[in-house]
Parts: C-alpha cells; structure tokens; sequence
C-alpha cells in the first residue's frame, strides 16, 4: 500500500463517517426533572411518530395506569423455553409511583409530537457508592392509547463511566433489555392499529376509576 | 430486587451463572461464613444520605394489624412496636453478608465496609498471517529481536511465509474492590496467556497489585505495580479496544520504554469531578515485577574494570585493568538511585470521552478531550556500549523487555536516558469517534562516543543512533449503534530518526460486534497489514561486526518486511 495514500484515504473515510453521523436512535432534547430518585426527559424520536402530544393527565391517574402494570423478562430462545412460566412481576411499587407519577404528569404536558417521554427511576445498588438500581423506560400517547416500553427492571447500573477498582475499563451502562408487558384489568390492553403495540386505552380507564 | 434473585437477574448465559456459582461456591467454603443467601426480606433506602436497609413487613401480616387497628383491637402504638419487633427481627436474622453477581462475581459485607469484585477476561484468538520473503531472509533482526542465552545474543526473528495459529491472547483474572470503605481500593490482576513471542512466554503472572486512595476527590493516590498514566492508548484497557490488538507503536513509547506497567506511586485527581485531570507519578523505572536491584552487569575483582570472557579484556577498559578471570567476576549494580518520573494532563473539553476506543455509549453530546504526558527514565543499561555480542554478562530483563516492546534497535546503546513525550486527543459523538496520538523519544546516550568493534577500538560503529517518534489516527463509526463497529487506524513509526529505509507503517481495520452492548462480549475481526523497513544501523547485528562474528551482516539482503493478518477474536469478560 502505498504510504502517502493512507493518510489521504484515512482523513476521506473520516469525513465521510462525520457525515453520516446523524441520530439513529431517540436523543434527549429536554430534561424535565432529574433527582436522586427519578429522572424524567423529553426524546426526540428519530422517524415520524404522530404522537397526540401534549395530553394533561393528572398524576394520581398516571399513578391508577401505572399501577396496572405487571411484566417479566423476554428470553431469547432456547431460554424462553424455560424462563418464561415465571409469574409476572409488579412493575412499581408504591414508593416509585410516588416520585415517578408528577413529574411523569408534568412531562406529559410539556411532550411534543414527535417526543417521547423517558423516565428512569433510581434505588440505591447492590454496591451503593457505585451502583444505582434502575427501572426505566418511555411512555408515548397516540389518541386515547398510552404507550409504555420498558427497557430497564430493577437492572443495576453504574454510578461512573469508568469502573471505579479498575481505571483503565470503562463501564457504559448495560443496553435495554426486552420485557412482556401485561395490564390489569385486560380489556384495556388493545393492540394499537397504527403500530400494532400492545397499548392502555387510558381515557375508558379512567373511566372507571374514582376521580381525583 | 429481591436480593436472592440478583444471582440470576443479569444478562448472563446460564453456562455462565453455573460456572459462576461453583467459584462463588468455592471461595464462600474457603471464607467459612455459612453457605446462605440472603432472605428477600427488605431493601437498601436513602434514608439522611446514607443507605441503609429497611425490612418490608410481609403485606398480609401488615393488612392484618392495620385492620385490627382500625376495629380496635389494638392500638396504634401497639401496631408500631409490633412492627418495629418485625423489622429488628428480621434485620437480626440476615447474614451480615451479600453475594451477587454484576458484572463479576460480588461479595460485600452489609455495611459496605468491605467488597470484592471477582472478574475474569479472555480473549480467544485465531490468526491468519502471511508474510513476505524477507521474513525468510533476513528477518526481523532490529526492532523486535530475539535474545538467546544468558549472554543476550541478538537473534533474528525469522518464519515461513503462511501461519494459522490459535492463541488464547489474554486470560486474565481479577481481585478488586475495597477495604475498610469504599473509599479504599485494591486491585489485582493475574494473567495466564498464550506465549506467542520468544520475549515473553506463557505461564500464570502477576500483572497488577495496587491500592488506591480516593479519600480526597482532588488527591487521590495509588500504590503499587499497575499501568502508569501516561498516554491514552496504554492507559486504556485491552478489553476496550477498536482492534483485536494495539498498533506497534503504541507499545513502543510507553513511558519508561520498557512496559506498560510499572512499580510505584501516582497522585492525581477524580476524573470523573475535574474537567482537567493531573497525574503524577514516581515509578522503579524498571519494569513490572522487577526493580534495579534485580539489573547488574558484570565487574572483574578489579573495581571499574568490566568482566567478560576468561582470558582477555576484551573492553576497552581503564588502563590497569587486569586480564579478567571470569569465575572471580562480581555482578555489580550501578545507578540504583535512579527512579522514574512520570506525568500526564488531561483536558476533557467536551464532555467526558473517557478512555475507552470508540462510542460505545452512543454520546448523545460532542465529547472532546484533548492530554499529554512526559515521562523521563535515567540509566537503563541497554546492554555494554560494545558489539561484543556473547560476551557481555548482565541481567537480561531490560533487554528483553526492549526487544518485547519493538525498541530492540537501542540494544548496545549503553546506558541510556529515555525522554518520552506524547499528546494525544479523542473526539466522540452519536457512535463515531476519532482518536490520535503523536509520540516523541529522545534517547540520551550516557557514553558519548561510537560503539567501538574491537578491542583496540580502532573501528567504531556508524554514528547513526538517533531518537524514536511515531503517530498513529483511528476512527469508528457504529454501523448499528451500541452493537456493530466499523473501525480503521493508520499508525506511523520512526524507530530511529538518524537511519533511513526503518519506517514502521501499519494499517488496520476491524468489524466488531458487541454482542451484548458492552465490551464485555465481542466478537472482532481484524484486517492489518504491517510494512517494517530493515534498513539502519543496529548494533551487533550490522557491519561492522566484531572481527570474530564473520563479514555477512544481516543487513545485506535487507528490503521491507510486509505481513498481512486476519485476527479472529472472541472476547468474554465475566
């Protein structure tokens, strides 16, 4: 190879990557509020998503929606052979439901249409100076159906960027894992006709909860 | 989290989690506490700053009481010391121990005050390499030479045209966490590797002991043998890499231009805090798992006078010297006052990029940080400022450990003092990264005149040694972001300045797949083609040799050694 060239090609295929180098998945545009205990943030979705962005849902109803929610890990094969006669799990206790739905409430009156909201809500780690344990995830509205994913179940994650016994190793967090969502009562969990996702009809929910 | 559950809560194969289980299983024989979990019976809080664990009351037994108080049956104050009872009961009844596994296997005492992170590393290698004919003839002789015997003898590295080898390239296994509290940390590291170069074979090796001091966010301090800060690409773990394996001249300027790693002290302050990072370090200058003590060269009876051979002098040694008698020789240590200096400052302009190769992370904000460091190791005996090769009687763990790291062309230097300079930047953003880093060595001869070729001295060595600098850029983009990478580096050496046709030029790229979105698993497969000019002067293995080594020099044939390589790599760190 010739040794003038490389540098050359090498600064090209440099320029090139710079180029490309456009969001390819959700980035935060706005952080609605962050404290020890939760964290909520505004994401840009990266291709069109239509939401029905802002929607004012007061935060006891957010917490009567969240409190509906169970889940369990997606196993990938041959596991999910195994894995999955576990019962579902809760997905918040009372105590997360507490700091997560006002500011959750809040977020959603400030989301745009094209934003989701994510929210992270903190415990302290297994190892509490270093680590955090996590559950996070992101709730979008389309019509009268809310939209949750979660990414992250009580999953312990670093407080630091590098491992804090061995300097030289960096520790980004663990990526988000795959969970089967469930909701109760089950005639409220419909699948939503324009993504196909299972969602909350959260307006004939309400319904049927007592008003604030 | 249940806390039983932790065990088996992570993204981990269940070989894995077996394998994990019988270690911890092991070592908990070993510790003597009781082989139990612990109970799922509360949870940490933040209660005042600080964590503390809280027992959750079963809910039955708390709907119960709550409903007796509410008829009446007892009263509010004796719900509350009932459920205080509940709480210190169950609170008595856990180990005062935790076992977990996160990113290694955990052990923690409750109260934080002690932890130890078990990890172990390996990467699985196969390598498809080709080289040219002038790795036939006349080999690699200069910059990576193989030293035969106690008396070091300069040996060219030669090989046939075609290899396929497996090699485990790294097995490490790790010891840390902290004592007395988390603010007090110990590190250990063991390795068991492949021997793949003649310069440092296999077998079980301690490469890291130290402990570090966080007391103080702007003086922290470790002690101890670990990898000195110095530039970015030594410092940076080989477990978060862009490539299967670093460039050639990264590992040719590492601060003492010996290794990596050192013995010594570094103060400095939490990168993790500062925008701007100092550190600053005192080390043996002498390698890992050794120190000047361990150096020494050979000395007749006669004080001043250099050994060797029986029967002659064959030095040019100071008037008076006698013949020397080998079996009365001394091995002399001389310059063992000496230490190493090392220093590093480091400027996170944007952002903390951190030391990790590439954007893993997928930085959702431009990260931009920019360092640079100075390192200066006096008197490293490079082996007696003579070609007498064969007989020069000296410890031979410097020399090794030069032609190790590809500075075998100051072999026969004498004694030396390295000045090394390197200032490197990083730049990552949304999954691309870009990374350099440009090096300088000065070389400082401490006997000033040519090398001399025979025993009268009367023919010296081409005055040809000069000082060392290289470069090398890389970049990677994340084709699907925090998964697959594709990566490329082009690196630059000049091993000494004062000779011509010795370039070291070296192109790589490399996919990598990160299978579970962390550095913890990879598969990487890795495309490098090397170009090593033979030319300069290298002592003991150019013209002119010594009047008894023969008229052929290695350098008659010389040409560009070129080699071509395929590096299939699986890496697992548990």
């Amino acid at each position: 190879m010739n040794g003038r060239s490389q540098p050359v090609a090498m600064l090209v295929a440099v320029l090139v990557l710079i180029g490309l180098g456009c969001a390819r998945i959700p980035y935060t545009t706005t952080v609605v509020h962050e404290d020890q205990r939760v964290a909520v943030r505004l994401q840009r979705e990266i291709t069109l998503a239509g939401y029905t962005h802002p929607v004012q849902i007061p935060p006891q109803q957010v917490a009567a929606l969240l409190r509906g929610f169970s889940l369990r890990e997606q196993q990938r094969l041959p596991l999910r052979w195994f894995a999955e006669e576990t019962p579902p799990k809760k997905l918040f206790r009372e105590d997360e439901l507490q700091v997560l739905a006002p500011q959750l409430a809040d977020a959603l009156q400030k989301v745009g249409s094209e934003e989701r909201v994510y929210f992270e809500v903190f415990a302290p780690g297994m190892n509490p100076r270093y680590r955090r344990d996590v559950t996070g995830g992101w709730v979008a509205v389309h019509d009268q159906l809310l939209h949750l994913t979660i990414d992250y179940f009580h999953v312990q994650q670093p407080v630091t960027q590098s491992d804090p016994y061995d300097y030289n190793y960096p520790t980004p967090w663990t990526p988000e894992k795959t969970y089967l969502l469930y909701f109760e009562p089950g005639r409220f969990f419909l699948a939503d006709p324009k993504t196909g996702r299972r969602s909350v009809d959260f307006r004939e929910f309400l319904k049927t909860t007592s008003s604030p | 989290m249940g806390r039983t559950s932790s065990l088996s809560g992570v993204s981990l194969t269940r070989w894995s989690k077996v394998l994990g289980l019988g270690l911890w299983l092991v070592c908990a024989t070993w510790w003597g506490p009781p082989l139990s979990l612990a109970a799922d019976a509360g949870k940490l809080v933040e209660k005042d700053g600080k964590y503390v664990f809280v027992e959750s009351m079963d809910p039955a037994t708390k709907l119960l009481l709550e409903r007796a108080v509410k008829q009446g049956t007892i009263t509010r104050e004796e719900y509350e010391a009932v459920a205080r009872e509940s709480q210190e009961r169950a609170y008595l009844l856990q180990p005062s121990f935790k076992v977990w596994y996160d990113r290694g296997f955990n052990f923690s005492m409750n109260d934080n005050a002690f932890f130890l992170k078990m990890r172990f590393r390996t990467q699985i290698r196969f390598t498809q390499r080709t080289r040219n004919e002038a790795y036939r003839n006349p080999g690699e002789a200069k910059n990576f030479p193989e030293l035969l015997g106690v008396f070091g003898d300069y040996r060219a590295n030669r090989s046939e045209d075609s290899a396929a080898q497996f090699n485990i390239r790294r097995m490490r296994m790790y010891f840390m966490g902290h004592l007395f509290s988390p603010d007090f940390k110990y590190y250990i590291q063991m390795r068991a590797e492949t021997a793949e170069n003649a310069q440092a074979p296999g077998g079980l090796a301690l490469m890291d002991v130290n402990f570090s001091s966080t007391h103080l966010s702007w003086l922290n301090a470790q002690v101890g043998q670990y990898k000195m800060f110095f530039n970015r690409s030594q410092i940076n773990s080989t477990a978060s890499m862009q490539f299967a394996e670093r460039a050639l001249v990264q590992d040719a300027f590492t601060a003492s231009g010996l290794d990596r790693r050192d013995i010594g002290i570094t103060v400095m302050n939490d990168e993790e805090l500062f925008p701007v990072n100092y550190y600053f370090g005192v080390f043996n200058g002498a390698g890992p798992s050794f120190n000047r003590l361990g150096s020494f060269q050979s000395e007749e009876p006669t004080q001043g006078c250099p050994g060797g051979a029986t029967g002659g002098n064959p030095f040019p040694s100071p008037a008076g010297c006698p013949v020397n008698q080998r079996n009365l020789n001394a091995n002399v240590r001389l310059d063992v006052n000496k230490l190493m200096y090392v220093g590093r400052l480091m400027w996170n302009i944007m952002g903390r990029p951190g030391y990790g190769e590439g954007d893993l992370a997928y930085s959702e904000s431009p990260q931009l940080a920019m360092g640079g460091g100075y390192a200066y190791n006096p008197s490293i005996n490079t082996s007696s400022n003579n070609s007498f090769v064969g007989i020069d009687l000296a410890n031979l763990n410097f020399r090794r450990q030069l032609a190790a790291f590809g500075n075998g062309r100051q072999l026969g230097l004498g004694i030396v003092d390295y000045s090394t300079w390197a200032v490197d930047s990083v730049f990552k953003y949304r999954g691309f990264s870009l990374q350099g880093e440009f090096y300088f060595k000065n070389v400082t001869r401490h006997e000033k005149g040519l090398p001399c070729m025979n025993t009268a001295c009367t023919v010296t060595a081409p005055g040809q040694f000069g000082n060392a600098f290289g470069w090398y850029v890389q970049s990677g983009y994340y084709l699907i972001p925090r998964k697959v990478e594709l990566a490329g580096r082009f690196a630059y050496w000049d091993p000494d300045t004062h000779s011509g046709d010795d370039l070291v030029k070296q192109s790589d790229v490399s996919l990598n797949w990160y299978l579970n979105g962390t550095y913890d698993q990879s598969i990487a497969v890795t495309y490098s083609n090397i170009q090593m000019g033979t030319g300069g002067y290298a002592v003991g293995r150019s013209a002119p040799l010594p009047s008894a080594s023969g008229t052929v020099p290695l350098d008659v044939r010389g040409g560009t050694l070129i080699e071509n390589l395929i590096r299939v790599q699986y890496q697992l760190f548990f």
